[in-house]
């Protein structure tokens, strides 16, 4: 009997007679091909079990390839040795939670040198793939494969977006020993798990600045995936020593009388629906209502009106006033501007002159862009969302909040960019606020995910 | 692929009834390919502008939607001709830095620098973003009814890139599905009904077996266009939309826009090995694509038949295997077998072997690297390897 490693799967070959596989945990009839199937990532308990079972197979689920060479000597902190040590004794399995700036890829980095596995790291954009390469490249002078952005290289070690490791990992799961799965919150919803699923892979690192914030029920899927958590520190932990420290400064601004008429008036659309929603199903979740929303007239108007109050308080007058005054103020900071969308990126962009950042900037205009950040030809950045995650920009020390309600996630997230450190750092943090608005309560629940 | 929210259908309970553009839409159909033609040189956002509204006689904006975004796959846009913006941002911004200058002091220094005018330098800040992108000139005429047909397709494929599994009824050229299926990675189950070469294809993948996964609607979605060649077929689809399992029903007739003829050949080999016997064995007919062979309840579907001219008795069946594993050829091998034909041969490409392991007994099997070697092939019909 053989196990082989089929497009993501590991299927049985010439099964003997009589011996029902089935009792095999992990182990699936498959009448389509009349064969024994279990899903890649079950590689490892099915092959126990057959062990102790006492059941003879040879086995070629592992494809054949070279192994990575030799990495230079890497140092870490004493916290980011803890965590890697907490994720050996898990096992080789687990989830570290750091905050953004403490050096997660750095982690990473180290595991591959001192498991010497063959590799393949997952990372959510194109972005973070090219500084995942060179961040390996480093301490790793071989070549590093690189799927993804328009390459398609494999070696021992490579880095792949989420999107092509999706794509191509029928291919790929039977060639790695580690899976590095960078900003492991993405997983666990059932979308794109199959990405992990298909992987023979029995040693996995999960990391992450954000542990996803209903830990109960969506904690299960990414245990089964990745592991469990192994090791979490908060902003809080880390601020002060190995982060800057810094302020947090909200600033309560009023809507012009013609704001808030608009404002009160599409509130009112969004409220009458949403309202009545919410008394038939208390316990509905805000994609439900969008969904439900999205069948009627009604509805649709009033998801319309929720959007357009949303746009309002993106860029109101008085943000506008203050975001002036600040940036006249802080001079001399290096300063991070962050919005609620790319239209007021733009529109700040144009106002204030300071570069943004989008989805919409080339890569080689992005890294000449933060290059010149980073030595002071450019003194501030605005974006809606591409600083959020990962992009790993150096050393700001002032961020101003002018809009954003996608929540806590990305607030710990935007903040962590000013927190590398740096001699007597005090980092401030401006938070631009429509007062009487929805935008209240979100800032408040902001503030409590930075920890205490 | 079309974005979720673009999509125009309607559910019946389970079923998911596309709104497929027809003839009725032709007329602002018409309207839109103006538009855009009238639109041609100015910026995306302004078509974009005006195209937010209903077109006149679109009773439903779910369609133009669709339509607009077919059109601007198919013409797409250009950027804007003169100065490259990212100079201009570099300049711009760079300047800003460095000076505490008003706004204005620091757009005419920009503009000094770069040897344009203020305003110039405005307009060209963010000239390469997509809204400001300039439509293009359309690179072909497109008719109303052609463009119903695309959007149509892209629809349903949209619909088909969220689908699960699929089964389709097929009558004629289910080899060309079964091919496409298998270079696709999907696992194709082909039952035969009766024998008049009908068969039931049933689509899926290998991980479809643990759960209900997307990761196939490409695959899938791309066999749609290849349907059209078919003499009838129904397709049923099982897809999930909005987190809700539905059904897509699809038959011979709907509007679909067809897929160029599917290939005769597979591949490159194939052609090479028919083109290369033909001149070298005089005494032999080779027909390429015979009809399907019944083995138990599947249908096999060998390459080639071999028929020598004078001797009816030998006849043999030639099949080019691509990727492979020694299990796959003795599936394949005990299935010629259980459909009692026993003068076949493989010929399997060295360079795809996907498992070590020792061949099959009792095949004639060929390796061949990059072509088939037709003397090889000859050797075997004589018997005398």
């Amino acid at each position: 009997m053989r196990l082989l490693f089929d497009r993501g799967t590991v299927v049985v070959a010439d099964p003997p007679p009589g011996l029902d596989l089935a009792e095999v945990a992990g182990f699936q009839w498959d009448a389509r091909v009349q064969a024994y199937r279990a899903p890649a990532c079950a590689y490892s308990t099915v092959k126990t079990r057959l062990i102790r079972g006492d059941i003879p197979f040879s086995d070629a689920v592992r494809q054949p390839g070279p192994q990575p060479n030799a990495w230079s000597p890497i140092a870490l902190r004493p916290y980011q040795d803890a965590a890697l040590h907490a994720w050996e004794l898990g096992g080789r399995r687990g989830i570290v939670v750091l905050p953004t700036g403490s050096g997660k890829t750095h982690i990473a980095v180290a595991a591959m040198a001192r498991t010497r596995l063959t590799t393949l790291c997952l990372v959510p954009t194109r972005v973070l793939l090219h500084q995942w390469l060179q961040a390996i490249r480093a301490v790793y002078p071989h070549a590093i494969g690189c799927l993804g952005d328009g390459a398609r290289e494999l070696a021992p070690i490579t880095v792949a977006t989420f999107e092509s490791a999706y794509r191509n990992m029928e291919r790929l799961g039977g060639r790695f020993d580690l899976l590095v799965v960078d900003e492991a919150h993405h997983f666990g919803t059932g979308l794109r798990d199959e990405a992990l699923e298909m992987s023979i892979a029995d040693a996995r690192l999960g990391l992450t600045a954000t542990p996803p914030r209903d830990r109960v029920r969506a904690a299960a899927p990414l245990v089964e995936l990745i592991g469990p958590l192994v090791y979490e520190l908060a902003i809080a932990d880390l601020t002060g020593g190995f982060l800057a420290s810094f302020d947090a400064i909200a600033l309560h601004l009023d809507l012009t009388e013609a704001e808030r008429s608009t404002y009160e008036k599409l509130m009112a659309t969004f409220r009458g629906v949403h309202q009545q929603f919410n008394r038939l199903a208390p316990m509905a979740r805000w994609q439900d209502f969008v969904r439900s929303a999205a069948r009627t007239c009604e509805g649709r108007r009033a998801l319309a009106a929720w959007r357009q109050a949303r746009k309002l308080l993106a860029l109101t007058a008085a943000k506008r006033d203050a975001l002036r005054s600040l940036l006249e103020r802080h001079r001399d900071a290096r300063t991070l501007v962050f919005t609620a969308d790319n239209e007021a990126a733009y529109a700040i962009a144009r106002e204030h002159l300071i570069m943004p950042i989008t989805c919409d900037v080339g890569r080689k205009e992005r890294d000449a862009v933060l290059d010149r950040f980073r030595s002071g030809a450019l003194r501030a950045l605005v974006s809606a969302r591409v600083l959020n995650e990962g992009l790993d920009v150096p050393d700001a020390d002032l961020a101003i909040i002018v809009g954003g309600s996608l929540g806590e996630r990305e607030h710990v997230q935007r903040v962590g960019r000013l927190l590398r450190p740096a001699p007597g750092k005090r980092a401030l943090v401006y938070e631009l606020v429509a007062r009487r608005t929805s935008e209240v309560g979100q800032a408040r629940r902001r503030r409590a995910a930075l920890g205490p | 692929m079309v974005p979720e929210t673009l999509l125009p259908y309607s559910l019946r309970g389970e079923i998911v009834v596309p709104r497929f553009l027809g003839e009725h839409d032709h007329p602002w159909l018409r309207v839109l390919l103006d538009e855009y033609e009238r639109f041609v040189g100015g910026p995306q956002r302004e078509l974009d502008e005006r195209l937010r509204e209903p077109l006149p006689g679109a009773s439903f904006i779910g369609k133009q939607r669709l339509a607009v975004h077919v059109l601007q796959r198919i013409w797409g846009g250009q950027g804007r001709p003169g100065m490259a913006p990212q100079r201009v941002r570099a300049t711009v911004f760079g300047e800003a830095a460095r000076s505490p200058a008003s706004r204005e002091a620091i757009l005419a220094a920009a503009a000094n620098h770069l040897g344009v005018s203020a305003a110039e330098v405005e307009t060209t800040l963010f000239a390469d973003l997509p809204g400001e992108r300039l439509i293009a000139s359309p690179n072909r005429a497109l008719s109303p009814g052609e463009l119903a047909l695309r959007a149509n397709l892209a629809l349903v494929q949209s619909l088909m890139f969220r689908a699960t599994a699929v089964t389709i009824e097929v009558c004629g050229n289910a080899r060309a599905l079964v091919r496409h299926a298998k270079l696709r990675g999907l696992i194709c189950a082909v039952a035969a009904r009766g024998d008049t070469g009908d068969a039931v294809l049933e689509l899926s993948g290998p991980f479809s077996l643990f759960r209900r996964t997307l990761l196939y609607g490409r695959a899938l979605g791309a066999l749609v266009p290849l349907l059209a060649w078919c003499r009838r077929f129904r397709l049923q689809a099982n897809c999930v939309l909005r987190e809700e399992p539905v059904t897509l029903r699809l038959a011979s007739g709907d509007p679909i826009f067809p897929a160029a003829e599917p290939r005769a050949y597979d591949s490159k080999v194939e052609e090479r090995f028919a083109r290369d016997f033909r001149r070298a064995a005089r005494d032999w007919e080779i027909i390429r694509e015979p009809e399907p062979v019944t083995a138990g309840a599947t249908l096999l579907f060998p390459d080639f038949v071999l028929r020598h001219r004078l001797d009816g008795e030998k006849h043999w069946l030639l099949e080019i295997v691509g990727f492979w594993t020694p299990e796959y050829l003795a599936r394949k091998l005990a299935l010629y077998r259980r459909a009692g034909l026993r003068n076949l041969i493989l010929c399997i490409d060295d360079e795809r072997q996907c498992a070590d392991g020792d061949l099959p007994l009792g095949a004639r099997v060929l390796r061949f690297r990059r072509y088939v070697a037709v003397d090889q092939v000859l050797r075997l019909l004589d018997g005398s390897e």
